[in-house]
């Protein structure tokens, strides 16, 4: 109770002390959250769509195995990308190994199996036979899936909200991939991370308090704009 | 007029069995054409074909004009009735300026225009199959084709929308093709009637023609045909209609079955020679006798083909 407690104070002071170095710390986290997620849905919105609209041969394949990403290990992706772009490795040439733009791609690599797994299940739940009924009616295939997206969206933004939780607390790939430098891509996971390293747990605590804070700040917005459009008055629905 | 729908030796397969064989067909404009089937006739996979949704495994589909096949699931975007019915426009290619009109136009014929701005989540079963029709009828194509359109509804929302789909049908220009399970929901639709059975085409025409002499045997049943006499070399069959109880009817029997209607009973009633169904006003109680006159039926051969010359 006296490291919770601890915890708030120190969490108290690094936020209300200038220079203590935490804003910046909030600002990297954001910074990879807000790009992973961004890349997530750039790359997974439309792979999401064409699982979930389409007919085509392999697509239960290519679903089991955007399910099967959404466990995939943290670590194992950090291990793998650090190799890859070490400066020998087939991916040295892009520099991206203990940079922050390393740690956008290993998140990236970690939120597009999210975006496309959630975004395939929300649109293959919409109702039966819409989409077969705009095709019926000749609606193109871009028509079907701007149709898809829209339907889908609270699932396509629960998507979006575990992408962006998951690039907000990871911290297995940024440690392996970035380093976990101080003041330059250290993230608040990783930075609490850094200090039960070192022995200082309420340090640790308080910057666990802080990342918290921040989920909860980030996810509230997003479940607002989530059930934005269902607010007004609640659709009566009679039975016959 | 040359047909809009011209069917030959069409077969289609569905998860690699047949199930629609060798059907020849052919839609003229302004004709409404009601599929009647039994469950897994092959209606539905038919409609398919003819929209285009399924493929052909044999013959051939001739479409001149275009086609819209309102599919039996009445799936409706999150939005306004009003909006789903544009958003059919926009499928079909309908440029943005026309489609407030058409598709108010469309809920009108269809008595749904009260419904235009309601969110399509707030609908009942029977108006989202209304708004559902609508948006084919909104589109305006050359031959429309409906897949049971009145599936799963109760009774007076059946027969309402029955009817408010018959005037909207009656409207179109085009041709229509309407796959109904209910024989009642053909007859106040269609100009003719198509009867499937395990996915052959038994009988093609008018309602009326169809119902007064069934081909065979087998579509005298599905039509309605529950009464039979034995006949020398094969069968009278009878609807209730044909079948009357009178003090000095020709025909002696015992009742065996007694159904409650809403103007009276419906009676099953075993005869020497077969056993025959009737309405009467009177109360019945299973095992009381009664006599029965026959006036009509169709007659059939042991093979089950129409012996010409009626009963």
């Amino acid at each position: 109770m006296s490291f919770f407690l601890e915890g708030l104070r120190q969490a108290w002071q690094e936020i209300t002390t200038p220079g203590s170095g935490i804003w910046q710390v909030v600002r990297v986290t954001l910074q990879v959250a807000g790009v992973s997620t961004l890349a997530g849905l750039v790359i997974g919105l439309p792979i999401g769509v064409a699982l979930g609209i389409g007919r085509f041969r392999g697509r239960g394949a290519l679903l089991v195995l955007a399910n099967a990403g959404l466990g995939l290990p943290p670590v194992l992706v950090g291990v793998v990308l650090t190799l890859l772009f070490f400066p020998e490795a087939p991916l040295g040439f892009l520099r991206l190994g203990f940079s922050l733009k390393g740690v956008y791609v290993a998140q990236t690599v970690l939120a597009v199996p999210v975006v496309v797994a959630l975004t395939a299940s929300a649109i293959r739940d919409l109702p039966v036979g819409l989409l077969d009924q705009g095709r019926a009616f000749g609606a193109s295939r871009l028509a079907l899936g701007v149709l898809a997206v829209r339907e889908a969206r609270i699932g396509i933004l629960a998507a979006t909200i575990a992408a962006i939780g998951g690039g907000l607390s990871e911290v297995g790939a940024v440690v392996l991939v970035g380093g976990n430098v101080v003041g330059y891509d250290q993230t608040l996971a990783s930075a609490a991370l850094q200090r039960v390293g070192a022995g200082d747990y309420a340090g640790a605590m308080a910057v666990g308090i802080l990342l918290l804070a921040l989920i909860l700040l980030v996810v509230a917005a997003l479940t607002w704009l989530q059930y934005a459009g269902r607010r007004g008055p609640r659709a009566t629905v009679r039975a016959s | 007029m040359s047909a809009l729908l011209d069917v030959s030796g069409l077969s289609v397969a569905r998860g690699g069995a047949r199930v629609v064989h060798d059907v020849d067909l052919s839609v003229a404009p302004g004709e409404v054409v009601a599929l009647l089937g039994p469950n897994g006739a092959g209606k539905s996979t038919l409609l398919e074909c003819l929209g285009g949704v399924a493929p052909a495994a044999a013959g051939s589909v001739s479409r001149h004009g275009r086609v819209a096949t309102v599919l039996q699931a009445p799936g409706l975007a999150r939005r306004t009735v009003r909006a789903n019915v544009e958003l059919a426009l926009a499928w079909w290619g309908v440029p943005r300026p026309g489609r407030r009109t058409r598709a108010m136009e469309a809920l009108e014929q269809m008595s749904a225009a009260h419904l235009a701005a309601r969110p399509s989540a707030a609908l009942s079963g029977g108006e989202r199959r209304r708004v559902h029709v609508a948006r084919g009828v909104a589109c305006r194509p050359d031959v429309l084709l409906l897949d049971e359109p009145f599936a799963g509804l109760d009774g007076e929302t059946h027969q309402s929308l029955v009817e408010d789909t018959s005037s909207a049908l009656r409207d179109a220009s085009g041709a229509v093709v309407v796959v109904v399970h209910d024989r009642a929901d053909a007859w106040a639709l269609a100009d003719r009637v198509v009867v499937l059975t395990e996915g052959r085409v038994v009988a093609d025409g008018p309602p009326r023609d169809l119902l007064a002499a069934p081909p065979t045997a087998q579509v005298a049943r599905f039509l309605g045909y529950d009464g039979h006499l034995a006949e020398s070399g094969g069968s009278l069959l009878t609807r209730p209609a044909h079948v009357r109880v009178s003090a000095d009817g020709a025909l002696a029997g015992r009742v065996v079955r007694v159904v409650g209607t809403e103007d009276g009973v419906l009676l099953d009633v075993e005869v020497a020679d077969g056993r025959l169904r009737c309405r009467d006003a009177g109360e019945w109680r299973v095992g009381d006798g009664v006599r029965l006159d026959v006036a009509g039926g169709v007659s059939y051969d042991v093979e089950g083909r129409r012996r010409t010359g009626r009963h």
